[in-house]
């Protein structure tokens, strides 16, 4: 009796392993998924918050952040539209694991890749994750149209959401997905994860279109496994939210597999964006590609710390890291930090690019001598900046949806 | 006589991070609607800063002296008030501007200098033209603003930003250099084809071979940050044919008296 006194002080109610395990039995969960949650909630327990001594943290400081204050937001308010295949899925996890067809194949994978015991914020997610998407493409098999994935938190919700995708695409499956993330003022937290498996040649775009209200904190991890020639690309829009935090990694695991990371951050207030990237190359003649653009106003920051990794058996591997922060306002910062990490003498090319400073003043000059005004030339410029990261992300409509979010941000943003 | 398009009161400019180096040394100029000056002069004379300072570059500071812009002292405007009220400058290095289209960015310039929207189909019409005129590919208009651009598809995208703008003071910094004879033709049919009675013409040149296609009114010899000298077109081949010599040494006998 003592002992859960203790524990439920140390972890409040909807985070403890009984309440865990209660809540999983109350939504009629498999036996295994149950147990799952039980040692999620365990690493839960025991895990320590990550401090800034630990370098990817090193300028997000979570040491006050308590994550037990977050009650979960109900049932999570998560749609999934898409039409998949013969044979393939897109719906919820839920449904997934009630689907004889399908429940075999969410076991196999969920949890594998990203698993609980790896920090404080994933072991939270698989504790306690509902209405998650789960997107299944057949072998050989295509989805004609993106399957969409939204995560509407009503205005006023306040507590935590815990964001969770699956996808598995087999052997030449392809597939474009898009999350869509907004919520309302209210103090939100949103520890996500997704795993991503693409298989032999299998072709995965995956959108994560962020518009987080002015009080959520995101904290993600995308993780992504690339078979023998698979292309994965996984961009991410960073429109919203008070914090957003993204490791985004790829494992290029089968030779000849490639991978794409894109990002867009526009930050304005006191917004707070963290990029970690991983390109990690196993798989012979492996290319990877990282991009990520932030443009700051206000007292906005942005972070990206990139690791690139060719192993001693990624010979003929070809990687690239770019991060670019303007700076719209004297009060907003950034910092960033490609790293290589190479082991092999036989690496193809391997580049990274990192720049923080100010508008180019005379391409300022430039627009305004032809009319514009400094905060019209600005959206005009942010725009195009954001632009050339965001081709090539095969979704209609995408560039010009981004142009009139910074057009309209940029009309009131502290320059 | 009608009101003059450009009116320069002894304008003194110096280089905003270096206010202790001036570049324009008290220039006086007034350009009438309907006329062509050309500002000649060697390197270093001042030519590029008098062209940004008249824009109203930041990168230049006012030292003394007026700018009339049709009449109104636009001396403390910024360089985008300047702009919607009619003024052009011609880059003489335009600034590549990635991920924004020339389409975009002619659009915009046009809802400013118009202060309206215009309408879609209109305005293709006219980008379209304008293209032809300057026989540039419509893909064109699609490209990123000056990204990747060859020097002479550079001021092609200046005289058809020109010509879509419909400027009433247009500024032409060194349109003419680094383009071959067919691009130079081109271009000066383009500025031809805007000459109209209302419209003012700057051309800042090193030489003398644009204006066998533009005929000025008035030529202006720039040396050391002020005008030594003001003639008719017989300037321009003069200096063709002399170079800048002749007037350098006149000038130098003339500060030697003065000293």
């Amino acid at each position: 009796m003592a002992e859960t006194t203790t524990q439920t002080a140390a972890v409040p109610a909807p985070y403890a392993e009984d309440a865990v395990t209660a809540a999983a039995e109350r939504r009629g969960e498999p036996a295994w998924l149950v147990e799952r949650r039980r040692e999620a909630a365990r690493a839960f327990a025991a895990t320590p918050m990550p401090t800034p001594a630990l370098r990817p943290w090193k300028y997000t400081d979570v040491t006050a952040l308590d994550i037990g204050g977050f009650a979960p937001v109900g049932q999570s308010p998560t749609t999934v539209q898409g039409t998949p295949p013969a044979g393939g899925f897109a719906g919820s996890l839920a449904d997934a694991l009630a689907d004889a067809a399908h429940a075999e194949q969410v076991r196999q994978h969920l949890g594998t890749l990203v698993p609980a015991t790896e920090g404080k914020f994933t072991a939270a997610n698989q504790a306690l994750w509902t209405g998650g998407a789960y997107v299944y493409v057949p072998r050989g098999q295509a989805f004609e149209q993106p399957v969409v994935v939204t995560l509407d938190v009503p205005a006023g919700d306040a507590g935590a959401v815990f964001p969770r995708l699956l996808l598995v695409a087999e052997a030449q499956g392809e597939v474009n997905v898009v999350l869509r993330n907004t919520s309302g003022d209210a103090p939100l937290l949103a520890p996500g994860v997704f795993e991503i498996f693409a298989g032999p040649d299998a072709k995965v775009r995956v959108l994560v279109d962020g518009r987080w209200g002015d009080a959520t904190q995101e904290f993600t991890t995308i993780r992504s496994r690339l078979d023998r020639s698979a292309d994965v690309l996984v961009a991410s829009l960073a429109l919203g939210g008070r914090v957003v935090k993204q490791t985004t990694e790829a494992l290029l695991e089968g030779d000849g597999a490639n991978s794409t990371i894109r990002g867009v951050a526009l930050g304005d207030g006191e917004q707070h964006f963290d990029f970690v990237t991983l390109q990690d190359h196993s798989g012979e003649h492996t290319t990877s590609d990282v991009a990520i653009k932030s443009a700051l106003a206000g007292a906005s920051k942005s972070i990206y710390y990139g690791i690139t990794r060719v192993g001693e058996t990624a010979a003929g591997a070809e990687a690239n890291q770019e991060n670019r922060n303007l700076l719209l306002s004297g009060r907003a910062k950034a910092d960033s930090d490609p790293v290589l990490e190479i082991l092999t003498s036989q690496v193809i090319r391997c580049g990274h690019a990192a720049t923080v400073g100010p508008v180019d003043q005379e391409a300022l000059f430039y627009l305004q001598s032809r009319g514009l005004s400094s905060r019209q030339a600005l959206q005009l410029m942010v725009a195009g900046f954001f632009r050339t990261v965001l081709a090539g992300i095969p979704l209609e409509g995408l560039e010009e949806d981004v142009s009139a979010v910074v057009v309209e941000k940029l009309a009131t943003a502290e320059l | 006589m009608s009101e003059p398009i450009l009116e320069l009161r002894d304008l003194r400019v110096s280089i905003t991070e270096h206010p202790d180096i001036q570049i324009v040394k008290g220039v006086d100029l007034t350009i009438r609607p309907g006329e062509v000056h050309a500002l000649m002069g060697p390197n270093g004379s001042g030519k590029s800063t008098l062209a940004n300072a008249v824009a109203g570059s930041p990168a230049y500071k006012l030292d003394s002296g007026q700018i009339l812009f049709k009449g109104e002292d636009v001396t403390a405007m910024t360089a985008d008030a300047r702009a919607r009220m009619g003024m052009f400058l011609s880059f003489q290095y335009p600034t590549a501007i990635p991920g924004v289209t020339m389409v975009n960015f002619l659009r915009e310039a046009l809802k400013a200098r118009r202060g309206q929207e215009m309408p879609a189909r209109e305005f293709l019409g006219e980008l379209r033209e304008t293209l032809g005129t300057l026989k540039m590919d419509e893909s064109f208009a699609r490209r990123y603003v000056n990204d990747g651009f060859s020097g002479g598809e550079k001021k092609r995208a200046e005289i058809l930003q020109l010509g879509m703008l419909k400027p009433d003071l247009a500024i032409l910094d060194e349109t003419d250099s680094g383009l071959d004879v067919d691009a130079l033709r081109t271009v000066a049919e383009g500025v031809n084809a805007l000459r109209t009675p209302h419209i003012g013409i700057l051309i800042i040149t090193h030489y003398q071979r644009i204006l066998n296609y533009i005929t000025p009114e008035v030529v202006h010899v720039l040396v050391e940050g002020r005008i030594a000298r003001s003639g008719g077109a017989e300037l321009a081949l003069e200096i063709e044919e002399n170079g800048y010599d002749p007037i350098l040494r006149e000038l130098g006998a003339v500060e030697e008296v003065v000293s």
